[in-house]
């Protein structure tokens, strides 16, 4: 069949084309599809697009100017636009959305954090490094004891 | 791999159909190197055939234009990393095709309304239509012949049909398709003979009717 659809598009070499045109003239379904075939070429051959405008070019170059001009955040959304990763978009969109839902919840459900200043020192001690300090240094009395 | 590539599909182009020897990968080089002149030839070499790529799959004269210096920016924009890794064409329609199947996705529900092609492009139509006919009523003939045709093909599903175009009007290799598509050889060549059946049942009342 691809031999058939090259020879209908006229793209096989002339010898290859003589023996399968003269295998078609015996063979009937081979007959039928080039001439099925043939019909819908001739057929897409009445679609001819109409000249590209005389003004295709100079849009082109304002297009360029403006695009050299444009901030890199309208670059960066004219690539989010057509890349070809555009369909990880929504994807990013929501582990974007999840992260910040994540460090937002975190955020608000650490108020043991608290920073107590150690008056006049300048220096901030979380009320958590205390108690761990303090909880080790009950570890040590109690090794010390068992000695 | 390349920022050209990247910023066309996300993985490298494995090189198909002579892109050693690809003159117009030779100028789009010495684009990178910054000769403008270099950049102008290309687009006034594939301008029509980027367009006209374009115009068939959208089935939209003013989106096509559009759609074509959206590709040409990009060309452009991307020149700084582009590395000769395929056919220069293969790169550019590859670019092409992305940017008409965003283009589809974008308007497919618009366009679901009205696919039997922009009626504000009857001008363009006119002028399609090679005057051959003399008379009013073949020139009307042949515009509903053409309306049937790009019915047909609007109605292929996306990759058939950007399979068939590259296939049909811009004389491309399996290989070169099949870059475009990132797909196999084999599959592009299972499309394109799907594609055709389709269209052989959608076209074939119009040989039954001789007025060619």
């Amino acid at each position: 069949m691809e031999l058939l659809l090259e020879l209908s598009a006229g793209r096989l070499d002339p010898a290859r084309a003589q023996s399968l045109t003269a295998h078609a003239k015996n063979c009937p379904d081979c007959s039928a599809f080039l001439s099925a075939q043939s019909e819908v070429w001739d057929a897409l051959d009445i679609w001819e697009p109409a000249p590209v405008s005389v003004d295709f070019n100079r849009e082109l170059w304002r297009k360029i100017e403006a695009a050299d001009r444009a901030p890199w955040y309208r670059k960066l959304m004219e690539n989010l636009r057509y890349g070809a990763w555009r369909p990880a978009v929504p994807v990013a969109a929501a582990l974007a959305f999840f992260a910040v839902g994540f460090v937002l919840d975190h955020g608000t459900r650490a108020p043991s954090v608290q920073v107590a200043s150690i008056s006049g020192s300048g220096w901030g001690v979380s009320v958590i490094e205390a108690d761990q300090v303090e909880s080790s240094l009950e570890d040590i009395q109690l090794l010390r004891l068992l000695e | 791999m390349t920022g050209a590539v990247l910023a066309v599909a996300g993985n490298p182009i494995t090189g198909h159909g002579g892109a050693e020897s690809d003159l117009d990968a030779q100028l789009m080089l010495r684009v990178r190197d910054g000769d403008e002149e270099c950049y102008r030839l290309l687009l006034n070499k594939h301008r029509n055939a980027v367009v006209s790529f374009l115009h068939r799959m959208v089935q939209d004269r003013a989106v096509a234009e559009e759609l074509g210096q959206e590709v040409f920016l990009r060309i452009y924009r991307s020149r700084g990393s582009y590395e000769v890794s395929a056919k220069f064409t293969t790169w550019m329609f590859r670019i092409a095709t992305h940017v008409a199947l965003n283009n589809l996705r974008d308007r497919r529900a618009e366009l679901a309304g009205r696919r039997s092609e922009d009626t504000r492009d009857s001008e363009g139509v006119a002028r399609e239509v090679p005057d051959r006919s003399p008379t009013a009523e073949q020139r009307m003939l042949q515009q509903a012949r053409l309306k049937e045709v790009r019915d047909a093909i609007g109605r292929l599903p996306e990759k058939q049909r950007v399979a068939v175009l590259m296939h049909k009007y811009e004389e491309m290799e399996y290989s070169q398709i099949a870059t475009v598509l990132e797909c196999s050889e084999s599959a592009v060549k299972s499309m394109l003979f799907r594609a055709y059946e389709t269209l052989r049942s959608r076209l074939a009342h119009m040989s039954a009717g001789g007025t060619r």
